[in-house]
């Protein structure tokens, strides 16, 4: 088991878009499984009112890919670590396909995503997986896309 | 005052409309919905503020919004401008997604979305953001007609 010192090593993500509570089992360069904890204590809950339905305290369906991707980051960077976006290589989310959403995801729940190394293609990797909460599958991720490169192609001058 | 103060990034999102306060938020401005173009295509305007909720995460000292926050924008603009028989959408899968450009506090983003209806239940939305420096993402959202007037 893997926690918060093994995460914030390896991504650049901090409050609140910080997503990866603990990694759970790691089999390197193929396979992760990390779990993140929704509570309502995330800034997307703050400004609801008493007339806000419960599906209304659906976790943000976009959140839930992010959570992901950031599972499959700490996967990714897990041999070669850099938190730091603005030097060295680093990572793009350059894409997803067919990410089906099947349940709503409400406070309290524990999401467990299972992240796995489809294909690695030079400095880009495809990942494939699910999420589950209390071994229901919640959302499934057909194909996301991350690549490598160099910090300089994040500034804005350099676009 | 300033004319241009109800439409400013971060002002607040109108009251008690269906992509408002009565589901969790991710993007702290307000999706602006601009004229139709054409049958089949709504569009719609969103300007990335400095203060954008996710952004002291994304990434301390060198703010970049989230590819995530622009299907986010789709989605909303997808709730904002649904044709009236339609106030249930349901987003139930991404089918799609291309991030072409990065995208930076301060910058204008706009979105055309064509709707093409797959059957009775279900719609695609093909989503096209631009800012000022050219094309940002290609989204691809499809939906499903809810049962009851909460939209998620």
């Amino acid at each position: 088991m893997s926690g918060q010192r093994e995460i914030r090593g390896r991504l650049p993500h901090r409050y609140p878009v910080l997503l990866v509570d603990r990694v759970t089992h790691v089999d390197p360069g193929r396979a992760l499984t990390a779990l993140k904890a929704v509570t309502c204590n995330e800034p997307w809950y703050a400004d609801l009112g008493p007339d806000t339905p419960e599906e209304g305290f659906g976790y943000p369906k976009p959140l839930l890919v992010e959570s992901w991707c950031q599972s499959a980051g700490v996967l990714a960077t897990w041999e070669a670590p850099n938190p730091d976006v603005l030097t060295g290589q680093v990572m793009l989310f350059g894409g997803m396909t067919e990410v089906e959403f099947h349940r709503t995801v409400l406070p309290g729940d524990v999401l467990e995503h299972r992240v796995r190394v489809e294909r690695r293609v030079d400095d880009t990797v495809m990942f494939e997986g699910e999420s589950l909460v209390d071994g229901e599958t919640v959302m499934t991720v057909g194909r996301i896309v991350m690549a490598f490169r160099p910090a300089e192609v994040l500034r804005p001058e350099a676009s | 005052m300033d004319v241009l103060a109800e439409t400013r990034p971060g002002a607040p999102a109108p009251a008690a409309t269906r992509s408002g306060p009565r589901a969790a938020a991710v993007l702290s401005g307000a999706v602006e919905v601009l004229p139709s173009q054409r049958e089949g295509r709504t569009s719609t305007r969103f300007t990335v503020a400095a203060d954008e909720t996710v952004l002291p995460g994304h990434y301390p000292g060198f703010p970049i919004f989230p590819g995530v926050c622009l299907v986010e924008y789709v989605h909303r603009s997808v709730l904002a401008t649904a044709p009236a028989r339609e106030p249930g959408l349901e987003l139930v899968a991404v089918e799609s997604t291309r991030f072409t450009g990065p995208v930076y506090p301060g910058d204008a983003l706009t979105a055309d979305i064509d709707w093409k209806p797959v059957d009775g239940v279900t719609w695609q939305c093909r989503a096209k953001i631009r800012s000022g420096r050219g094309d940002a993402a290609s989204v691809r959202l499809r939906y499903r007609r809810g049962t009851d007037g909460a939209s998620a």
